[in-house]
């Protein structure tokens, strides 16, 4: 497996924050979710939820609610604000003030022809969805105190407002107000206290179910505006309720970080008159430490974010096949994009936080011990320079130059550059002025190896090219593929030898484009799945790509063909439990000492795959590391595969690979994300 | 201007006190001399009454001058506000070109703190005359705005996220500390160890400064007897 002098950094201050909203498209199986920052990140659940896109948030955008309509994503805040997001350049592309106060929530019609928003001020507005825009179409009757939730009956004739004590029910043709549902408030000390209702669904049959702040779940008729039930389900608040597409199961999520379910069944315990079918409290999911806050009934699964930052996919074990990969449990926690850059030469390490930089320098040891051995820390890592962004909107990517040199960020605004140098002690960084004009803003950058270049994709997938000199900057070219894809660039990657630029696409496309002629060498052929990771071999010059569902690719860049390894590693097929990890490879790096050896990670583990040794079939100990520790030399070699998988370090943000050939592992204990949440509800716990 | 105010009260104070305290020891020190010296003298009664009318002038007198005292203090600090005011308002040429300015509303552009400030100012010298939100560009970059739409806002949206606050964090909503749930993971879990704040180095510095404290006037107790 090779040794190696491993860095092993726990320094770097990742906090991701709270998931406030989420929303679902059915149509294109993306997840939307909104973080308490403002950011809105987008997953593929027809790709192994992988987290396709992040559009970074601006100090000041709190999104309280999301809602695609169609291909179209609309969020609003606190800020009293409706965006609507452009997808292929990763910003906002237009903000509507909505003039009713902070905004709570916002809806859509089946139809998707109008948008209804809860304000503040106690309207109901109306917008109507253009092709371009949405435009104001008028006000509900003015009520009495916020509108915190919204819900349309399916055939947008009413809509549902959630309120402070009460539901009411709208006409959405006249505007009156139809119903008016009191609701009750809890018990005990909090009866003087307003009850909000947090969350309304209007189910087709006229069923209204309403979560509110004294914990229960309430089921109303909607046509006699009377109570059918309640559900107390906690102590504390239902927070969120989500109905399934087919409408016979509801969700709720409560403070406790529970989720519950209700469904609509035929009950032969207490058999109602009339009706022998109803709302039936189910099962409870536990799968959150902290109150969850955005809630999603898929057909399949039950997707739940909130306070503790982790999004979880929970499926439904009535809906998918038991016991397969479809079944399991998903908890997904860090960014599927790196934060960390590595500057291989100089040994240094940028930290990307949302509205900072922070580079450090790693530290030193004396490097003599065994395997598995903990050196003394010779000299202690420091923090070089901490950069505070400029302006409002969040950081959305930064690149260190492999030499050191170099420092550039990007926000939906603009692209900055600066020059750093680090002497003995003397740290100097310098902004480079005069950005040239092409380069407005960018979704991934890069430096090349040599840090004589630099790489920033742009829109419609293209990439620009501008040479660094000192102090000076300089447009090239502006690379663009020929398929046209208008999606943003989500991968960017030099080649070690200058030679070759490789892009991937949210679209799944891979190009590489020649860097000396500065134009299109080749596109690969489209796997469905998208890649996460793609690099090119120092020496031989092949593109190693990672996808979304775990398949390794090789593609060789001379002869534009896949390799004889790839082939081989194609129609074996890997190793189910391959298959089955839960986490994209986000890097993939080369050993120039080994040239048959390349490095993957995910978030937790590690992995050298030595192209070598033969690869491991479907029956074969795939973490098979420990048992060949036991064996005698002789024996190793022959019960030896590919896939050596190290586990030693787990919640893994970057594993980097310096000159000196020492690794630079970035880990992200949960402990200490978890340690820095807000508080948690009380609860009493048996014999503690 | 604290300073300054208290100067003054001293100086107002200093003399009233005086005048009150000098006039009974004056007073008793006659009477003194009197009874030492002679058998007690015959006054008359247009000498008592002179006394009398003299002491009751004095006391008015000293009550006018309190009076009076009071009034220049309360007149020289109404100048000073005056003057500070005057230092905070634009220059007038600025106020009359924002006075002949066309109302037209216009986006908000990016503006320096400096502008800021002028903004406030503006804003704080116009809130007289209630006039609609308007801007007003100057030559060069510099924009004026009036403010209190965007204040407005940000107060309905501080009010909004309390509101949230209060309902999720606030009193009643019984909630516990990270340090308690992780400390529990940590008694209750497989491996046992203790509360987070002592597992976790850097972890409540203060708390652990507190521990540290304790721990030693606990030795000390204990080798106290002995």
């Amino acid at each position: 497996m090779g040794e190696f002098k491993v860095h092993r950094v726990r320094f770097f201050d990742y906090m991701p924050s709270a998931i406030r909203a989420v929303a679902f498209c059915r149509r294109t199986e993306r997840l939307a979710a909104a973080r308490a920052d403002g950011s809105v990140e987008i997953f593929n659940f027809a790709d192994n939820y992988f987290q396709e896109k992040v559009i970074p948030g601006r100090d000041g955008r709190a999104v309280e609610a999301l809602c695609w309509v169609g291909r179209r994503l609309f969020s609003a805040g606190l800020d009293g604000e409706i965006t609507e997001y452009d997808l292929e350049n990763l910003r906002p592309r237009y903000s509507l003030e909505a003039y009713g106060g902070p905004v709570w929530t916002i809806s859509s019609n089946k139809q998707g022809t109008l948008l209804a928003a809860g304000c503040e001020d106690g309207t109901v507005k109306m917008f109507e969805i253009l092709e371009d825009r949405i435009q104001f179409q008028r006000n509900l009757d003015r009520q009495k105190g916020r509108i915190v939730s919204l819900s349309w009956h399916p055939s947008g004739a009413q809509i549902a407002a959630g309120m402070m004590d009460m539901i009411r029910i709208f006409d959405t043709e006249t505007g009156h107000a139809s119903h008016r549902l009191l609701v009750e408030r809890g018990a005990g000390a909090s009866k003087t206290q307003e009850v909000v209702v947090w969350s309304v669904a209007f189910l087709s049959d006229s069923t209204i179910i309403s979560g509110d702040s004294a914990g229960k779940v309430q089921i109303w008729d909607g046509f006699t505006g009377t109570l059918v039930r309640t559900h107390l389900v906690t102590k504390w608040d239902v927070l969120v309720l989500s109905v399934s597409p087919d409408e016979s199961s509801v969700i709720a999520g409560t403070s406790e970080g529970t989720v519950t379910q209700f469904q609509f069944i035929s009950s032969a315990v207490e058999p109602l008159p009339g009706s022998d079918r109803q709302w039936v409290r189910t099962r409870t999911f536990k799968n959150h430490s902290h109150d969850v806050r955005a809630l999603v009934h898929t057909d399949t699964a039950v997707v739940s974010g909130g306070m503790d930052t982790q999004l979880v996919v929970r499926p439904l074990l009535d809906k998918v096949e038991k016991n397969t990969q479809e079944s399991a449990l998903r908890k997904i926690t860090f960014p599927h994009k790196n934060l960390v850059s590595c500057a291989k030469k100089a040994g240094l390490l940028l930290f990307q936080f949302p509205d900072h930089l922070e580079v450090w320098r790693l530290g030193d040891s004396d490097g003599n011990g065994k395997p598995g051995d903990i050196l003394p820390v010779k000299r202690k890592p420091e923090k070089l320079i901490q950069l505070n962004r400029k302006g409002d909107d969040q950081i959305c990517c930064s690149a260190l130059s492999p030499c050191g040199g170099w420092l550039a960020y990007s926000t939906v605004c603009g692209v900055r550059l600066y020059r750093l140098q680090l002497d003995n002690n003397n740290i100097c960084i310098n902004k480079v002025s005069k950005v040239p004009k092409e380069l407005c803003s960018a979704q991934q950058l890069c430096f090349s190896s040599d840090s004589s270049r630099f790489f920033a994709s742009s829109s419609q997938s293209s990439v620009v090219v501008v040479g660094l000199q000192q102090l000076e900057w300089r447009h090239l070219q502006t690379l663009r593929p020929k398929s046209g894809s208008r999606e943003p660039v989500n991968l960017l990657a030099p080649s070690e030898d200058g030679r070759w630029l490789v892009t991937a696409n949210t679209d799944c496309e891979i190009h590489v484009f020649d860097l000396q002629k500065l134009k299109l060498h080749c596109s690969l052929p489209v796997y469905a799945s998208c890649p996460t990771a793609v690099s090119v071999h120092p020496t031989s010059g092949c593109l190693v790509s990672v996808h979304a569902d775990r398949q390794i690719l090789e593609f060789s860049l001379e002869q534009k063909e896949y390799t004889e390894w790839s082939r081989k590693l194609q129609q074996q097929g890997l190793h189910p439990l391959w298959l089955q990890r839960d986490t994209p490879v986000t890097a993939v790096t080369f050993d120039p000492r080994n040239p048959a050896h390349i490095i993957l990670h995910d978030a937790f583990m590690f992995c050298v795959i030595d192209q070598t040794l033969p690869l491991p079939d479907a029956k074969t100990n795939l973490y098979n590391q420990l048992v060949l520790r036991s064996l005698p030399p002789a024996e190793r070699s022959r019960n030896g595969h590919a896939f050596k998988i190290c586990k030693s370090f787990q919640n893994l943000l970057s594993v980097a690979l310096l000159e000196d050939r020492s690794l630079v592992v970035v880990e992200r204990p949960l402990q200490d994300i978890a340690a820095r949440l807000p508080a948690p509800v009380r609860q009493k716990k048996f014999a503690t | 201007m604290a300073n300054m105010a208290k100067t003054q009260r001293g100086e107002t104070t200093s003399p009233a006190k005086k005048a009150a305290t000098k006039i009974p020891t004056e007073n008793f020190n006659l009477c003194l001399e009197s009874s030492e010296d002679e058998a007690p003298e015959e006054v008359t009664f247009e000498d008592s009454k002179a006394r009398a009318l003299r002491s009751m002038k004095q006391t008015l007198d000293t009550a006018r001058r309190e009076k009076e005292l009071l009034k220049e203090k309360r007149r020289k600090r109404q100048e000073l506000f005056q003057e500070q005011k005057k230092r905070k308002l634009l220059p007038d040429e600025v106020l009359e070109e924002i006075d002949w300015s066309p109302l037209k509303k216009q986006k908000q552009t990016e503006t320096e703190a400096e502008e800021d400030k002028g903004e406030e100012e503006e804003e704080e010298a116009e809130s007289g005359n209630k006039k609609k939100e308007r801007t007003k560009n100057f030559k060069g970059k510099y924009t004026v705005t009036t403010v209190t739409e965007r204040e407005a806002a940000s107060f309905q949206r501080q009010a909004a996220e309390d509101f949230i606050r209060s309902r999720l964090y606030g009193p009643g909503s019984c909630r516990s500390t990270n340090n308690e749930v992780l400390s529990l993971q940590n008694k209750t879990g497989k491996i046992k160890s203790a509360a987070a704040q002592f597992v976790k180095k850097d972890w409540a510095p203060e708390e652990k400064a507190k521990a540290e404290r304790l721990k030693k006037r606990w030795i000390h107790k204990q080798q106290l007897p002995s």
